[in-house]
């Protein structure tokens, strides 16, 4: 069974507002580094927001590991198991201290002391923050912050972790460091990686890309499956990587080009084979 | 214009006041408060200084940093002096008269132990809570003190908590006034000429943004807060307990005795001390 299914789900804010999720069906396997992109306004946050539970479908159904999302009286074990990392870093620190933010969710879950500190030792080095465990939040940079949440969410120890366009707001430095961990997390550590995103560098990490468009899936697959669709792509205003973008122009000025490089060392061997000839 | 407000900034350290239960240190802050306001007498008041001194140089904080806590309040402090000074009327003759302007001697003395009441509480609150006590801190401790009120369905949990995030926003909310100042000016707003009404109406387009924002910021908190099973206070638990130690009691009850050394040095003013002493020495 998949780690999360999500059945005809739709979804609107109120009655009289339109769709924002419009039916979708979608398997998450455990362990699998999903990447869902799309452009702004095509309701891949709200569908991350429903994915954790934050908010119910207004139709069809969510399950993660067989919980039903809706069901109040499992909200602790759906939380557990599926954590949540947001956009903006300073708005998710709940405490000025490093450890003590860290702390936070272990502290709800009723823990020994022993466990917390623990968990709150083991999750910190895991995002390389050990030694800013007594640090105040406010001064740490955007990727610092953002790692602490991540921290704070590995707390619980949860086999999932929705990153809801968690680079958007960083400098380049920072969207490496958290590009960085989740890639830790998801091959060291096993746990299940969703991240929403529309930055093409951070989708080709991943090992499934899923594109959405107002409100419902278009496209399913492998990175390499997703940008050999180039045409499909620039038709709902989504980018290809830089170097799938050069092959592409190379090919409608009438080279024969392979399609789904992502890489810039792949396409620069694909190219000198061609000068070679 | 704002970057220099430090009230209520935590600077982590490692100080006898840092290391210092928080329970004791807001047991302690109302003693001190009571301390401040009831010494009235030249010997108490001193009293008072001393502790004054003592808690500053106990709390490891930078002198620069303290003086920078009182500047954003010099306005305040220059304001009540005044007030003090021109309007206390006393029984003697006027040390100055120049036309309406009376200056008496009990001015001049209420004008300094205001000064002098307001100066310590700034200082004293930075240098017991702000500075030195991490706000979780604070509020574990304040939790802790005000727990017998859960009793009468008081929500102490919940007040403490929103404190703490308060607390914590206080900085981030900082940061974006001043942001938010910067777009305003990049856009020729004005807000440094024109009479006070000018000058208040000038601040409406920073206070709209920043509030709206701070809504916003809400939202995501409380999401943010979910996702990590936050569910009101009912069978949480810490990750640092507060433990009291010896010299917690000992710090107690030293401030105790400087409420009753206030009390005592109150009675007696300085004519009679000279005359005890001279009693004891001759």
């Amino acid at each position: 069974m998949a780690f999360i299914e999500a059945r005809g789900v739709e979804f609107a804010y109120s009655p009289e507002e339109p769709l924002v999720i419009d039916g979708i069906d979608v398997k998450i396997e455990k362990g699998s580094y999903v990447a869902i992109l799309g452009h702004n306004g095509c309701g891949k946050s709200t569908l991350a927001k429903l994915l954790c539970g934050i908010v119910a479908p207004t139709e069809g159904q969510i399950l993660v590991d067989g919980i039903n999302t809706c069901d109040g009286e499992q909200e602790f074990e759906l939380r557990k198991k599926c954590g949540m990392v947001f956009q903006n870093p300073d708005n998710q620190l709940v405490a000025s201290v490093v450890e003590e933010d860290v702390a936070f969710a272990p502290e709800n879950l009723g823990l020994p002391r022993e466990e917390i500190r623990k968990r709150v030792d083991s999750a910190l080095a895991t995002v390389d923050m050990s030694e800013y465990a007594k640090h105040t939040t406010h001064k740490l940079s955007g990727g610092q912050k953002q790692r602490i949440a991540i921290a704070g969410i590995l707390a619980m120890q949860p086999e999932c972790i929705i990153f809801d366009e968690a680079t958007a707001m960083l400098d380049p430095t920072g969207r490496k460091e958290i590009a960085a961990a989740m890639k830790r997390l998801n091959k060291e550590l096993g746990i299940t990686v969703v991240t929403i995103t529309h930055y093409m560098g951070e989708a080709i990490e991943a090992d499934r890309i899923i594109v959405m468009n107002q409100g419902k899936i278009i496209a399913d697959g492998t990175p390499a499956e997703i940008f050999s669709k180039v045409e499909q792509l620039k038709e709902v205003s989504l980018a290809v990587p830089q170097v799938t973008e050069l092959l592409y122009m190379l090919e409608c000025d009438g080279y024969q080009m392979p399609r789904g490089i992502l890489h810039a060392m792949d396409a620069a061997e694909v190219l000198t084979q061609k000068l070679k000839k | 214009m704002l970057k220099d407000v430090t009230f209520g900034q935590y600077f982590p350290g490692n100080s006898l006041l840092h290391k210092a239960d928080a329970r004791f240190k807001v047991l302690i802050l109302i003693e001190y408060i009571v301390i401040v306001l009831l010494a009235n007498s030249a010997y108490a008041v001193g009293l008072g200084l001393l502790l004054t001194a003592f808690l500053m140089v106990f709390s490891g904080v930078k002198i620069r940093l303290l003086l920078k806590s009182v500047k954003p309040l010099i306005f305040v402090l220059v304001f009540t002096c005044l007030i003090n000074l021109f309007l206390t009327r006393g029984s003697g003759a006027p040390l100055v008269d120049w036309s309406f302007i009376k200056i008496y001697k009990e001015g001049v003395r209420n004008a300094i132990a205001m000064l002098i009441r307001l100066l310590s509480l700034v200082l004293g609150t930075s240098v017991l809570i702000s500075f030195t006590t991490s706000p979780l801190e604070l509020t574990d401790a304040l939790e802790s003190l005000l727990s017998p009120l859960k009793k009468i369905k008081v929500p102490v949990h919940e007040f403490a908590m929103m404190m703490s995030i308060a607390l914590r926003f206080i900085p981030t909310l900082i940061e974006e006034t001043n942001k938010i100042i910067s777009a305003q000016k990049a856009r020729c707003a004005d807000f440094d000429s024109g009479n006070i009404f000018k000058k208040l109406k000038a601040m409406v387009p920073i206070l709209i943004p920043l509030f709206v924002s701070a809504v916003r910021r809400a939202e995501e908190l409380a999401d943010a807060m979910e996702c990590r099973c936050y569910h009101g206070g009912k069978g949480r638990t810490k990750l640092n307990v507060m433990h009291a130690k010896l010299r917690d009691y000992i710090f107690l009850l030293a401030v105790t005795a400087i409420i009753a050394g206030v009390v005592v040095l109150n009675r007696y003013d300085a004519s009679f001390i000279k005359n005890l002493i001279k009693d004891l020495v001759f």
